[in-house]
């Protein structure tokens, strides 16, 4: 029991109790507005709002932008956009599944499991309110099958949509890349860090020239407002317009672009991998840089996805062990293997511990500390000039060269002609190989360099690793007299007006032939490499010299990717014999025309065990190169002959 | 020694709650509550877990209202300055580490929930000024140079609130330090003084402070066919659902805009137009007189207390409730232009209702101990 006591008797808080009238006005005032609006919308405006919310709602309805065409160097398009008639069908509108979905399964011929299976899925993935595409390219009798059913059922609509086609389906699939509905996963990524206008359900580029060049491809999404009823259902009645009229806003077409890729060259790579029957890769790009073909092999169809691939022929392309949708060319990096040595044999004529004559000893063998370092022929060369060791590709040869560079010698050019770092192609996903230094090894190794790894990195083993696009514009360097150019794929990016947006010129990365630069290489050093390289393709005991193409002379260097170290006697006999996985790769990286080089070709071929195997699939190339680009040497063939 | 000061009253646990204020708030919890279930729960939903969450939410706020109550809210008072200052820090932690929503940074991810820094910070506001406040209390009035502290109180979290940007709670930070100033004697021409800047700094805040979405919205208001893709569709869409609900509304789960698509943010901050669709112009009004006597309710507490750090803490408490009830319907019907703002006790929404429970809590708490010293 206390004492109530009124303790509101001080003057401070007196006065407050005065004051706390004022919010009391407040209040009323406030909820006052609130009232009389509540009473404007819902009892004057009632009966309007409420036959407008029953009659006509307006929805927003995207417009699907078409993609900009992307061509090849001769204007030849390498994608299309065609319509599409798809049935979609909006989840929350539809009364009925069961009884929907037994009368679609009649007409699309998808059972009634299967239709309810994939709506189920696309619901989890996209959310209630997307309408879910249940069947593309519908035929002519299954639309009018299905307007009918339009009058019984509702929730169901055929839109017109784009279908991104690959007119060469596999061919160009790891350079066009492929497009997708936009994931719920990247949209976020999309919205707020690139702060692009990409909207749920939007078709966005995947990997690719698709992806890399989605900003220019994609073009402006439109939004049409189509009045529709409560159930969802298309209106044309315009009786009752609360939002006066809005006027749709017209999707703009992407951009177009052109590439540097050469079609015919394209197809003539890819059927050679085909016809040898080899998996791998080869790159072929010109003087300045523009990549003429790309061709990965085995390779995907990216109408896959245009479509919408299904779990099932994807998890087929992914657990594919020959990995299909790797873009080989720049997502993987392999030991060089012999296509190093002329990049060594550069150094040592630029360094002075060789001229073009000086004749070195190249036994079967040599000794090193308490190890022995094979040739992989067994009897060795005997004294030869370094021409003759690119020739032969003499291990003991460049042995010798690397112990007498040493690794950071032999870096500083081999960088330069970048070797180790990302060459900057327009794809993505590139990695950068590596060029190990002293340095490099101490700090991320931790350990000192080793004198005997000069002799392994010097005939590109070791901790040496190159992607092809790398080894491939390197080589370009070496024949058009030291530029390394950025390779790349795009030329010119223009709208349908011919206005061009991007316009990309070659780009000079590095000149080696500047004489203020550390990694300065003379036209006579290259000159000496070049005739290596030459005799490589052309000479008595070339290891290419079996593959000429008539009246056209390449040049160029062979080489094996080891998969793994092997014992000496192991690397004469068993690659055959292994496990294909376990097999080596071979390396063929040429130019041509040998006295003025327009075009370099390097072909991978994987767990081929050995160069031979690529050798082939370069000259197929060159022939097809030459049959287009100097036709006059084709028929001067033909008149020899006569 | 006058009549009342010699009555005896019995006092029990019971009698010194609130009992006004315990009742809106218990009521206004069930219509939220049955407004969400209709707004979430349909077939096709993708909300439905909203409903359970939010279940658990209310019921942690009870918890936290009702021992808040049986504290001396002097407590919380004198812990003021501890509270506001890790609630800064929060507010800059949530620039670098934030995770944004709609364009802007306003929330921590503490793994089990969502942790919003601006709603608390309007909680620390209401205590700081509270104690700040108190300090200046005198008969003369406030003058210039007794607000240079209050206002450095509600300068920082309103700049960073801006920065995030949260427009919305920035506002609502000056309106309820507006209201508890306004609560103290305050000078004439501090006063005109005060109107004056609000005046001039309008523009200024337009011309210079407002981002392009910001100032969008502000247009769409203003001119709502102008941009009917963006915001003006949703104001429009927002309407049509309020106004088509007419006197009675269309029925429990039967409103056609709030249960199809074409209500953005319809469970959180357009939580009313389910509500005036669904139950129309009387379920409105039943929830706004709810609102008010909770209000009021406030405001007696605060007018009861027994010292101006109490009636402080109502007024404040009043202030944050009026005026985010003022600002998400007075939005939603199409009175103001979009922004934030959650319904109290209706929206859906962790941070926010629990904020509003534990100032709820501190108002009842002021009452509760109004007879104690």
């Amino acid at each position: 029991m206390r004492l109530h006591i009124d303790y509101h008797d001080q003057p401070s808080l007196r006065g407050f109790q005065k004051r706390i009238k004022l919010f009391y006005f407040l209040l009323i005032f406030l909820f006052a507005g609130l009232t009389f609006r509540l009473i404007y919308l819902q009892i004057i405006q009632g009966n309007e709002l409420y036959a407008f919310s029953e009659k006509n709602l307006l929805k927003e309805i995207r417009v699907q932008a078409p993609r900009g065409i992307i061509y090849d160097r001769d204007q030849n398009p390498l994608v299309e956009n065609l319509p599409n008639f798809a049935l979609t069908l909006s989840p929350q509108f539809v009364q009925d599944l069961d009884a929907l979905t037994k009368e679609l399964e009649k007409i699309i011929g998808m059972s009634q499991k299967e239709i309810k299976q994939h709506i189920k899925k696309r619901m989890i993935l996209n959310g209630p309110y997307r309408p879910v595409i249940v069947k593309n390219f519908l035929s002519r009798g299954e639309i009018i099958q299905i307007e009918l059913l339009k009058i019984e059922y509702q929730g169901i609509n055929i839109e017109e949509l784009i279908f991104r086609h690959y007119i060469q389906d596999a061919l160009l699939a790891h350079v066009l890349g492929y497009t997708g509905e936009v994931s719920a996963r990247e949209l976020p990524r999309l919205q707020e860090k690139k702060g692009l206008d990409i909207q749920q359900g939007d078709i966005i580029g995947k990997r690719g020239l698709e992806e890399k060049f989605n900003i220019y491809l994609q073009g402006d999404n439109g939004t049409s407002f189509v009045k529709v009823d409560a159930k969802g259902q298309q209106k044309l009645s315009d009786s009752i317009s609360f939002l006066g009229h809005i006027e749709d806003i017209n999707a703009v077409p992407g951009l177009n672009v052109d590439t540097t890729l050469d079609l015919d060259l394209q197809k003539a790579g890819y059927e050679a991998f085909v016809k040898h029957e080899r998996q791998g890769t080869l790159v072929a790009i010109n003087k300045q840089g523009e990549i003429l073909a790309l061709v990965n092999y085995p390779s995907f169809d990216p109408n896959l996805f245009s479509k919408g691939i299904t779990v099932k022929e994807w998890s087929a392309l992914i657990n594919n062990p020959s990995k299909p949708l790797r873009n080989r060319a720049i997502q993987d990096h392999h030991p060089p293997g012999s296509t190093f040595k002329p990049i060594v044999a550069l150094a040592s004529l630029q360094e002075e511990k060789l001229r073009e004559n000086t004749l070195v000893y190249a036994p079967s063998t040599f000794r090193f500390g308490r190890r022995t370092y094979h040739d992989h022929t067994r009897t060795g060369q005997g004294y030869i000039t370094v021409a003759q060791a690119i020739e032969m590709s003499s291990n003991v040869f460049f042995y010798k060269q690397g112990l007498e560079l040493g690794v950071d010698t032999i870096a500083k050019y081999a960088k330069a002609l970048g070797i180790g770092k990302r060459t900057g192609i327009d794809l993505l996903g590139e990695v950068p190989g590596l060029m190990p230094t002293t340095e490099w090894k101490k700090e991320r190794i931790g350990e000192p360099w080793q004198a005997g790894e000069n002799l392994s990195t010097a005939i590109g083993q070791g901790f040496v690793l190159t992607t092809p696009i790398q080894l491939a514009s390197a080589y370009m360097a070496i024949g058009n007299g030291g530029k390394v150019y950025r390779p790349h794929i795009v030329k010119r990016v223009y709208d349908n007006n011919n206005n061009t947006v991007l316009s990309v010129s070659p780009e000079l990365v590095k000149d080696l032939s500047d004489k203020t630069k550390p990694y300065y290489i003379s036209e006579e050093t290259l000159k000496v490499v070049r005739k290596g390289l030459y005799r490589v393709a052309n000479g008595e005991r070339g290891t290419a010299r079996w593959a000429k193409i008539p009246n056209f002379e390449i040049a160029g260097k062979t080489g094996t990717a080891q998969v793994r170290g092997f014992s000496a006697s192991e690397i004469y006999q068993s690659c055959p014999k292994r496990p294909f996985a376990q097999r080596h790769h071979g390396w063929y990286v040429a130019f041509g025309p040998y006295e003025e080089p327009e075009m370099t070709v390097l072909v991978l071929t994987e767990h081929s065990c050995s160069s031979s195997k690529s050798v082939p699939i370069v000259k197929d190339f060159f022939q097809e190169y030459v049959k287009k680009y100097h036709p006059q040497l084709v028929t001067q063939k033909e008149e020899s002959k006569k | 020694m006058n009549y009342t000061a010699l009555q005896v009253t019995r006092k029990n646990f019971f009698t010194r709650l609130n009992l006004y204020l315990i009742f809106s708030i218990f009521s206004i919890n069930v219509i939220g509550l049955l407004n969400l279930y209709s707004a979430t729960t349909n077939i096709a939903s993708h909300l439905q877990n909203v409903f359970n969450t939010q279940i658990m939410w209310l019921g942690i706020g009870w918890v936290f209202f009702m021992i808040i109550s049986l504290i001396d809210y002097r407590i919380f008072v004198r812990l003021a300055p501890v509270l506001y200052i890790l609630n800064i820090i929060a507010l800059i932690a949530v620039m670098f580490i934030g995770k944004t929503s709609y364009g802007a940074q306003r929330w921590i991810d503490l793994g089990f929930f969502r942790y919003q820094p601006s709603e608390t910070m309007k909680l620390a506001i209401i205590l700081m000024l509270s104690r700040v406040l108190v300090r200046y209390n005198t008969e003369r009035g406030l003058g210039f140079k007794d607000l240079i502290i209050p206002a450095i109180v509600l300068l920082i979290p309103f700049a960073l609130t801006v920065k995030q940007p949260d427009l919305g709670t920035a506002l609502l930070i000056v309106m309820i330090g507006g209201a508890m100033i306004l609560a103290m004697k305050v000078k004439r021409r501090v006063i005109i003084a005060g109107v004056l800047m609000a005046v001039i700094a309008g523009p200024l805040a337009w011309q210079f402070g407002l981002k392009p979405y910001q100032k969008n919205r502000v247009l769409t208001f203003l001119y709502p066919n102008k941009d009917p893709r963006g915001t003006g569709y949703n104001s429009i869409q927002a309407r049509i659902a309020v106004g088509s609900g007419q006197l009675l509304g269309k029925g429990f789960q039967k409103g056609t805009q709030s249960q199809l698509e074409f209500l953005p943010e319809k469970h959180t901050d357009f939580i009313f137009c389910v509500l005036s669709e669904e139950h129309g112009f009387l379920g409105g009004m039943a929830t706004l007189g709810l609102f008010a006597i909770l209000l009021i309710a406030a405001l007696q507490c605060s007018f009861l207390a027994k010292d101006m750090t109490g009636a402080l803490l109502g007024v404040g408490v009043f202030a944050m409730v009026l005026f985010h009830v003022f600002v998400n319907i007075g939005m939603v019907i199409g009175l103001l232009p979009i922004v934030g703002v959650p319904l109290p006790l209706i929206s859906y929404g962790g941070s926010s209702n629990l904020s509003m429970m534990i100032a709820l809590g501190w108002a009842s708490s002021v009452y509760y101990h109004k007879d104690m010293f």
